[in-house]
């Protein structure tokens, strides 16, 4: 048995994940997906469009979905397409803010069976969080974790790191545990989407990083057995070499039904709307061997500031 | 036994893959492995498993059932599976 599964020998992706919706009530500094009020997609899946794709999805057996934005919880549908997804066995995570947690909609996640909610949190007090998650609300996004917890849902925190709250590493993952979370996830924050406009904000330096790393590996020890701390030190350069080397049996898909190789990059190997998840696939393993996906990479190298086309999608 | 709460099997052309959802780690099976699971989500128990892949592929039932203990053991170990 090994740990290691080529996506270029798998029938279907292992995972998918969705951005169901680009619409959301906050937005933040870092956002890759520009989100925020009034910025849903003008094309959105509509109901059985959406219904659709999940079908091909539980037809070929993805095991895995996850569900973001955007704010996932404000999609119409929300609900409706998490249910179906669950009801055939697949296992669903949502990513949300955490701001529409209420203890209906947290009792209903649990009756779904949703595998886990992944709430982000970018800060341990209202300051830092507020200066993140521009329009958030630090009491109410711990309050729907609590929510969460009450109801039984097992809660992922993710964090991400700025110069403003990177201090507070040791207490946001204190934090995390103390709010019943079972997993606390961190990585390096990408000079991608918002971020790009706001990293005079948000740049945390090389000793930051290297101290907040050093940091998460003690709560990694404290915590073991009680609360998994995992976190990802590589940078976008590193991680998408890797992945040109060794491409994840992941699809990112768009509101739109579009799929793109990976969040990072702007190329689109598939429309969900009108072509076969099969084919989809075949051409999403074709597609990380075109040479401009690797010309692209390289070109990040010379200009991290490419990232700012990423949304100029090219078909591959 | 059964597969764990969060683990998940598919069937594929090499054999098939098992995938831990909570890690998000995943673990290729030879055809071999992947029959014993085939049996293990259809609901036999895992004494059973043995002495019905020895009748499908003809073979020896002492040999099999070494090696299907072995693979149950590590799938135990590796929090793959559950009694």
């Amino acid at each position: 048995m090994s740990a290691v599964a080529a996506s270029e020998a798998l029938a279907a992706p292992l995972y998918v994940a969705w951005q169901i919706t680009n619409e959301c009530n906050l937005a933040c500094l870092h956002c890759i997906e520009e989100s925020g009020p009034g910025k849903a997609f003008p094309d959105e899946l509509d109901r059985e469009s959406a219904m659709r794709v999940i079908d091909q999805l539980l037809e070929h057996e993805v095991p895995y979905l996850s569900f973001s934005g955007g704010e996932p919880m404000l999609h119409p549908h929300f609900f409706e397409m998490a249910e179906r997804v669950t009801s055939h066995g697949t296992q669903l995570k949502i990513e949300t803010n955490g701001h529409y947690l209420t203890p209906d909609n947290c009792r209903r996640l649990r009756e779904i069976g949703v595998k886990a909610v992944q709430v982000s949190l970018d800060g341990a007090s209202s300051a830092t969080f507020g200066r993140m998650r521009v329009r958030g609300e630090f009491d109410k996004t711990v309050a729907g974790i609590r929510n969460l917890v009450a109801a039984g849902v097992p809660v992922e925190i993710n964090f991400s790191p700025a110069s403003f709250n990177v201090h507070e590493a040791a207490r946001i993952v204190d934090l995390a545990f103390e709010l019943g979370a079972v997993s606390f996830y961190s990585g390096k924050t990408m000079f991608t989407g918002n971020a790009v406009k706001a990293w005079h904000h948000l740049a945390v330096t090389d000793e930051q990083y290297a101290e907040y790393f050093r940091t998460l590996a003690i709560k990694r020890d404290e915590y073991r057995g009680r609360m998994r701390v995992s976190y990802h030190e590589a940078g976008l350069l590193e991680e998408l070499r890797y992945r040109l080397q060794h491409p994840a049996a992941l699809l990112i898909v768009l509101p739109n039904g579009l799929v793109k190789l990976i969040n990072a990059l702007p190329f689109v190997c598939g429309d969900l709307r009108t072509e076969p998840l099969a084919k989809v696939w075949t051409n999403f393993r074709r597609a990380w061997h075109d040479p401009r996906v690797a010309s692209f990479v390289d070109e990040l190298a010379v200009d991290p500031g490419r990232t700012r086309s990423l949304h100029q999608l090219v078909h591959v | 036994m059964r597969l764990a709460q969060h683990v998940k099997f598919r069937e594929e052309r090499f054999g098939g893959v098992l995938f831990e959802t909570r890690s998000e780690k995943v673990y290729t099976l030879t055809p071999t492995a992947a029959a014993v699971l085939q049996e293990l989500v259809a609901g036999r128990p895992g004494t059973d498993i043995a002495p019905s892949l020895a009748v499908r592929y003809d073979a020896p039932q002492d040999a099999i059932a070494r090696d299907v203990q072995a693979f149950l053991e590590d799938l135990r170990e590796k929090g793959l599976v559950e009694d």
